[in-house]
């Protein structure tokens, strides 16, 4: 037993005197394969990979907002799903998770942004003005994105929040610097869509031209990654809304957006539809309401034929939408024939199911019927509507209708409707500066909206007339009340 | 050489015995102290390897020299000599051995204690219990056969995970699962999904399906509190120790066991008479198992294995199992014993998918997805069951796992009264799992169009988890006056690796299972790894042998704590009062009465720490469109530290006539400091969420068991046990955090907030006023997802050679959210219960209390039946023939099943808060006959 004592005591000794087997016998080393800050900072071209990281923040933002702000507006209505269980009805809570999520995705974009200009910046050799540039426009994204859907949004953590007006302010600040720092159409766009929602009229007018001088056509888009299976990944959640989930037949648009649905659907395995977040349309329609506004009716109108004719430049996808189901588990709910007329307009319904086609043999074949949806603007528009604009309210109730299809299903309608959405229930307990029942806690709906506010959605359909007519008209509704302070900001 | 030269004189003995002695029949029966026979007891001429085994009559029959010593050897028992005389009858009595009097527990570390002197509870089932139930499953054997574990199955679906609690929820943050110890070495315990693993909607596998169950000589369930305090860092929620078979002294035995079932889904919760009859079809399942078991002086040695498969109760699930294990206990030296066990486990499982997947086919039909089911013509009912069945030929839900779980046990006697116990082990256990989404599948449900070729999907999950254990104490025992002492000082480690792999490849062609041929190909891992080391030391202070006094406490460090944290002082104190052990008690006339009395009380601390990593700041360069794209990740915690459960408890237990009746009462209050909480972050710093110690939860409650022999005769034994436990489960506070949803949906959560249970329903309520009205109040309290009423029940009857066996559970109190019917009543099919002027006036979401029900339910888990037909059939010495059945009644206070709640379990560990019945199959019924060898 002797023996084995010192064996043992030899082993032991072995142990603790060479350095080579610790390595075996340390039991307490452990590795985390993360990426952690230290490591992280000062890494060349650490600023380029942090501004990807922003464009996948806005896209990740965009996948929040769409969801509350579309089915909030007129353009959508939830037949099935568990996307956000409120706001259909506009119903606005404290505790909607879902409010939380995108407020709390908002400021993540507007912290990256200052991470990005505080630290990561300044620490990487790589780091340009261009760059500098892009941290500043998306810091004023988050700013106008406040604006546009919050009544009060603070712009620093735990900080007093500010209202509409001074996230404005601040988005145009932050514009202004990044165009300073590189002269792209797009921050002109960002910071005319400011000036827009303050009611700057000139302002507004002299970005607008700047971004038609620069880039007539532009475009600036998030994108999405259909491979992402992250917790919270980077794929079009609006897609898989609107045509991905198929089966689920979740979001359905209202009659009249019915041929511009579904904009988002499959692109490839590896990407996913992008979303257009600034586009050259929206400088002509500023252009053209500013117009209206100013009684400038035949510029209004050259305007809008120039809005046409880059319309009819954007892509159009032909795709098979036969698996949508827009006819629901309840055939005959819903339009969907092309003989469909709503509210006495034709055109507007599409068809999505088979035929049947002879083939060379003389048999038969089911095939899917393809129809064309326009991926970045559509509209029915039309030239004679054009040049038919006087100066009434009809050309802006045209003009309210063309915004609300150039920018179906990018959250727009929403903020042209006025209401704006609260601060979480978690930034009220955890913010010193907020209190329950405090402005920005409350939402805002303007009396106009909050009478029609369940039958946004409405409509009736008589399929074997073929007549469908919605139960309100809301850009009449919008142009109707053009004096309040909530909407059409140019009156 | 001095021990050569014993042995040569023995030899010498036995020659010259051998040549001068004759050869006699001797035969007696060996009964124990009752009178009652013992069968199998080892028989050993000494000094010879000639030996039998008393049949079941407690008869045996030996040929033997005159002059010979037999040696009666028995579990449990006082080893027996007696001297073979003129006599040809040798009956012996058997009395119990002090060790059995004194059951002695593994409870924490070092050489073991015996039971009357621990203040602490610890369930316990054996090896005989073990073998008469069906299952091969950890969970389901602990199912109604602990009086004080609630063990809900939360989905019918091979290898899936039941959700385990004992005390209580106690974290909000992980999953109730305890830890799980086979002969000193800790186990894979992952009881949910992996964090990558693939997912089936609502089914998860569990680690614990493939704990090895062969071989068991008993299973300790240990509660947690003051029992679990010197288990270390994660032992909060309680402890399953597995100690397996070494192998017996004495003749070796061999066995071989078949089993065939019959599996039969249950249509008692089903909506529709379709769903069963589309998806629903009767499968087999077949076992065969062999042993041995012997060994000498020496070594003693067992082997089992076995194979089992079955098909399930629907047309997809099938499983298949494979195992092999090998204890050994051998003498190395007077002085030293080594104990080695081995096992493999390897199971290969199909699932359906469940619930939350569009690919779901049972929750469609439940759903109502495709309308009142049953209101179909046949003819239009045609087209979809051949559909849905199609879908069902082409799920692929494959996983595969293979486990090895290897212990080493050194025990050395220093002293007579100083030994010391050094373990080490490992733990691996490698998952693969394929999940297919063909184009067909996807086009049979409608989600790409006819034609399609080029969309199909496989995921592949790999999961290696690969745990070391190492241990070594001292254990001194020393006797002063009337005081004992069992002192253990010792240190343990484990470290834990979790390497995770899914590999998703798209685009594909049907018909490959091979990933590189996809075009898409993502990759993602995912890794945790932890040690965890400590120091701990016990004192167990016995004072006039009744009473026992102890101290201790484990000194703890984990590398899942913050950088700026201390290692963390676990104390532990506990008396225990044995009123009955006293002289003066014994010698007094209510001990006929009240055979035993012992008080005990205890205190105790034992912790769980976050998960590996959480605790720093980290940023993730995810893989954006082919490049990267940085971003924040979790803030991180520099103080994140392990929560602490610090638990009192007292109890009583009662014996009476001679411990025919036993009662047995425990109260205890565990209140969980520092709590880990992951709050939602302040919207406005854009955070992430982020583990905290933020919180407090109390447990409290009450723990009554009784069993007892109520016919105790020669022929017939019937015991009965019943249990009743309650708990009272309260978030004392959050840390100022606004409610949080850990579970669920929105509009009805499972939710965390100050003043409730821990994860209690919430939702939207409307109750009509009475003016007839509705009155809606949005975030009702509607139910806690917990039962806080549970228990067990059973009964145990013997007639000489035959056994007849029920177990059964129960609770009561809590609540679960029916979610198939919330859905059926989205696809505006199925209104039951719900008033008629609210439907269609508001959103479904305004009024969720009409989809919460009472999750009270009483099941019975197992009967059977097994008749042993002793040596009559040679050359067997024993043929054992059985049979159960599983889960065969049921009642429930709703329509459907609350136990299926396999969609509220969180990925990895995490909470599982149980409320939410959805779109999987309940447990299907059993029906098992069994035939065992012994030869």
């Amino acid at each position: 037993m002797k023996k084995l004592l010192i064996i043992l005591l030899s082993i032991t000794l072995l142990v603790n005197c060479t350095d080579d087997l610790r390595d075996a016998t340390d039991f307490t080393s452990i590795e985390n394969p993360n990426l952690l800050e230290p490591l992280f900072l000062g890494q060349p071209n650490s600023s380029s990979v942090w501004l990807e990281g922003m464009d996948r923040q806005m896209s990740l933002f965009l996948n929040e907002i769409l969801i509350l702000a579309e089915l909030g507006s007129d353009n959508y209505e939830n037949t099935q799903t568990f996307y956000s269980q409120f706001l259909d009805n506009l119903e606005i809570r404290i505790d909607d998770p879902d409010i939380r999520d995108t407020q709390n995705d908002l400021a993540r974009l507007r912290e990256m942004a200052d991470y990005g200009l505080e630290e990561v910046g300044p620490q990487d050799p790589l780091f340009n003005e261009d760059t500098e540039a892009e941290y500043n426009f998306f810091k004023g994204m988050s700013n106008l994105y406040a604006g546009m859907y919050f009544s009060r949004l603070p712009e620093e953590p735990g900080a007093v929040p500010l209202t509409a007006e001074e996230n404005y302010a601040s988005a145009i600040s932050s514009f202004t610097t990044a165009i300073g720092l590189n002269n792209k159409p797009e921050y002109y766009l960002a910071r005319a869509r400011a000036y827009y929602y303050l009611g700057r009229k000139a302002e507004a007018v002299a970005d607008a031209q700047m971004v038609i001088a620069l880039d007539s056509d532009l475009l600036r888009f998030a994108r999405f990654d259909e491979t992402d299976t992250t917790a919270q990944p980077a794929v079009n959640i609006f897609e898989n809304a609107l045509y991905e989930r198929a089966i689920f037949d979740d979001l359905q648009p209202l009659p009249t957006l019915d041929f511009l649905d579904p904009k988002y659907s499959f692109v490839s395995p590896e990407e996913d539809a992008p979303i257009y977040y600034l586009k050259a349309e929206e400088a002509y329609l500023i252009l053209a309401e500013a117009n209206l506004s100013d009684g400038n009716d035949l510029t209004a109108q050259q305007n809008m034929t120039d809005l046409l004719s880059l319309i009819d430049t954007r892509e159009v996808r032909s795709i098979d939408d036969t698996i949508e189901g827009r006819t629901q588990r309840a055939p005959g709910s819903r339009p969907d024939s092309t003989h469909v007329v709503v509210n006495g307009r034709s055109d507007l319904v599409l068809y999505r199911g088979t035929t049947v086609v002879i083939e060379d043999d003389g048999s038969e074949k089911v095939v899917p019927v393809i129809i064309d949806i326009p991926s970045i603007s559509g509209t029915s528009l039309t030239q004679t509507e054009i040049d038919g604009i006087s100066n009434d309210d009809a050309a802006l109730e045209l003009l309210y209708r063309t915004r609300q299809e150039v920018f179906m299903a990018e959250g727009i309608r929403f903020a042209d409707m006025g209401v704006k959405l609260v601060m979480d229930l978690n930034e009220i307990l955890l913010n010193d500066n907020v209190a329950e029942g405090d402005p920005g806690t409350v939402a805002i709906i303007p009396p106009f909206i909050n009478a029609v506010k369940n039958d946004l959605d409405g409509f009736t359909y008589d399929a074997e007339a073929g007549i469908t007519t919605t139960t309100i008209d809301l850009n009449a509704i919008l142009v109707a009340n053009k004096n309040s302070d909530d909407v059409l900001p140019f009156n | 050489m001095r021990v050569q030269k014993h042995k040569l004189l023995w030899l010498v003995f036995f020659i010259t015995s051998f040549a001068y002695t004759q050869q006699k029949d001797i035969s007696g029966t060996i009964t124990d102290s009752n009178g009652l026979p013992l069968p199998g007891v080892n028989v050993l001429v000494k000094n010879t390897d000639k030996g039998t085994q008393s049949n079941f009559d407690g008869v045996y029959t030996i040929k033997v020299n005159r002059g010979a010593v037999l040696l009666f050897s028995y579990v449990g028992f006082e080893q027996k000599k007696i001297v073979v005389g003129d006599n040809n009858v040798i009956d012996a009595q058997l009395i119990p051995s002090a060790s059995e009097l004194e059951e002695v527990i593994i409870t924490g570390q070092g050489s073991g204690i015996a039971k009357r002197k621990l203040s602490t509870t610890v369930d316990v089932l054996t090896a005989d219990e073990i073998d008469k139930l069906p299952s091969n499953q950890i969970d389901q054997l602990l199912q109604s056969t602990t009086p004080s574990a609630q063990i809900r199955l939360s989905s019918g679906q091979p290898g899936t995970a039941a959700i385990i609690r004992t005390r209580g929820a106690i974290s909000a943050s992980t999953s109730a699962t305890p830890i799980v110890i086979v002969d000193g070495v800790r186990v894979d315990n992952l009881n949910s999904n992996a964090q990558l693993g693939i997912v089936t909607g609502g089914a998860n596998v569990s680690a614990l399906a493939d704990i090895p169950t062969e071989s068991i000589e008993k299973i300790e369930y240990i509660k947690g509190g003051a029992a679990t305090t010197l288990y270390g860092a994660d032992a909060a929620n309680g402890v399953i120790q597995i100690i397996t078979k070494k192998g017996t002294k004495g003749k070796s035995s061999i066995f071989y066991e078949s089993r065939i079932g019959v599996i039969k889904a249950t249509n008692d919760f089903l909506k529709y008479k379709r769903t069963g009859e589309v998806f629903f079809e009767p499968g087999l399942s077949l076992e065969h198992k062999i042993g041995i078991n012997g060994g000498g002086e020496k070594v003693t040695y067992n082997f089992a294995g076995s194979v089992y498969s079955d098909d399930s109760y629907n047309d997809i699930n099938k499983q298949v199992r494979r195992s092999l294990s090998f204890g050994l206990n051998a003498n190395v030296t007077d002085k030293l014993r080594y104990q080695g066990s081995f096992s493999y486990v390897g199971a290969e499982t199909n699932l359906d998918f469940n619930a939350n997947s569009g690919n779901a086919r049972f929750s469609d039909f439940e759903g109502g997805d495709l309308g009142d089911l049953d209101e179909i013509t046949d003819e239009d009912f045609g087209p979809i069951r051949e559909n849905y069945l199609l879908r069902g030929a082409l799920t692929r839900n494959e996983s595969t796992v293979n486990r090895f779980t290897n212990s080493n046990k050194f025990i050395y006697d220093i002293l007579n009264n100083l030994q010391v116990n050094t373990t080490i082990g490992v733990d691996y256990r490698t998952v693969v799992q394929n999940q297919a989404v063909s184009n067909a599948l996807q086009i049979s449900r409608g989600a790409f169009p006819e034609g399609t070729s080029d969309r199909g999907s496989l995921t592949r999950a790999l999961r290696n988890n690969f745990v070391v254990t190492g241990d070594l104490n001292f254990t001194y025992k020393a006797e002063l006056n009337n005081f004992s002492f069992v002192s253990i000082l010792g240190g343990q480690f484990f470290r834990n690796t979790d390497r995770q792999n899914r590999i998703e490849g798209s685009g594909g062609l049907d018909g490959t299972s091979r990933i590189g041929f996809f075009p898409t190909i993502v990759a993602r891992d995912f890794v945790l790894e932890n040690a965890n080391y400590g120091l701990y030391f016990l004192e167990n202070i016995g004072i006039f042998d009744v009473a026992f006094i102890e101290l201790g406490g484990r000194l703890d460090e984990n590398t899942s704590a913050g950088v700026d944290t201390d290692p963390l002082f676990l104390p532990k104190a506990g008396i225990t009062y044995n009123i009955s052990d006293h002289d003066f008690y014994r010698e007094g006339g209510l001990s006929t009465i009240v055979s035993s009395i012992k008080l005990r009380a205890n205190y105790g601390e034992a912790t769980n720490f976050a998960q590996p990593f959480s605790q720093v700041e980290t940023f993730v360069p995810n893989v954006f469109l082919g490049g990267l794209a940085v971003r924040f990740d979790q803030p991180g915690n520099p103080d994140l530290i392990s929560e602490r459960v610090k638990t009192v408890e007292f109890g009583l237990d009662l014996g009476f006539f001679n411990n025919r009746i036993n009662l047995s009462g425990t109260h205890y209050d565990g209140t969980t400091e520092d709590a880990l909480f992951v709050p939602n972050a302040l919207p406005s710093s854009g955070l992430r969420t982020q583990v905290t110690n933020l919180g407090e939860i109390s447990n409290s409650g009450w723990e009554f068991a009784f069993n007892a022999d109520i016919i105790q005769t020669e022929n017939h034994l019937l015991s009965v046990n019943f249990s009743y436990n309650n708990n009272d489960n309260i978030v004392e506070d959050s840390g100022g955090s606004p409610a949080f949803v850990v579970g669920g949906f929105n509009v009805i959560g499972s939710v965390i907030e100050e003043g409730q249970s821990l994860g209690y329903l919430r939702g939207t309520s409307a109750t009509r006023a009475e003016d007839g009205t509705f009155t809606f109040t949005p975030n009702d309290v509607l139910g806690d997802t917990f039962a806080p009423n549970f228990g067990s029940f059973g009964f145990n009857y013997t007639y000489k050679n035959f056994n007849f066996y029920m177990t059964g559970d129960y609770q009561f109190g809590g609540s679960y959210t029916d979610l198939n019917f919330l859905l059926r009543h989205l696809n505006g099919v199925d209104n039951t219960g719900i008033p008629e002027d609210l439907v269609g006036t508001t959103s479904p979401f305004n009024y969720v209390n009409f989809f919460v029900f009472d999750n009270d339910f009483v099941k019975i888990r197992n009967i059977g039946a097994s008749y042993s037909f002793g040596d009559k059939i040679k050359p067997f010495s024993n043929i054992v023939l059985g049979f159960t059945a599983t889960n065969p009644f049921n009642w429930t206070s709703g329509i459907a099943d609350p136990e299926i709640t396999g969609s509220g379990i969180a990925a990895q560990n995490g909470f599982a808060s149980g409320g939410f019945a959805y779109g999987t199959e309940s447990a299907p019924r059993i029906f098992l006959t069994s035939l065992k060898f012994q030869f």
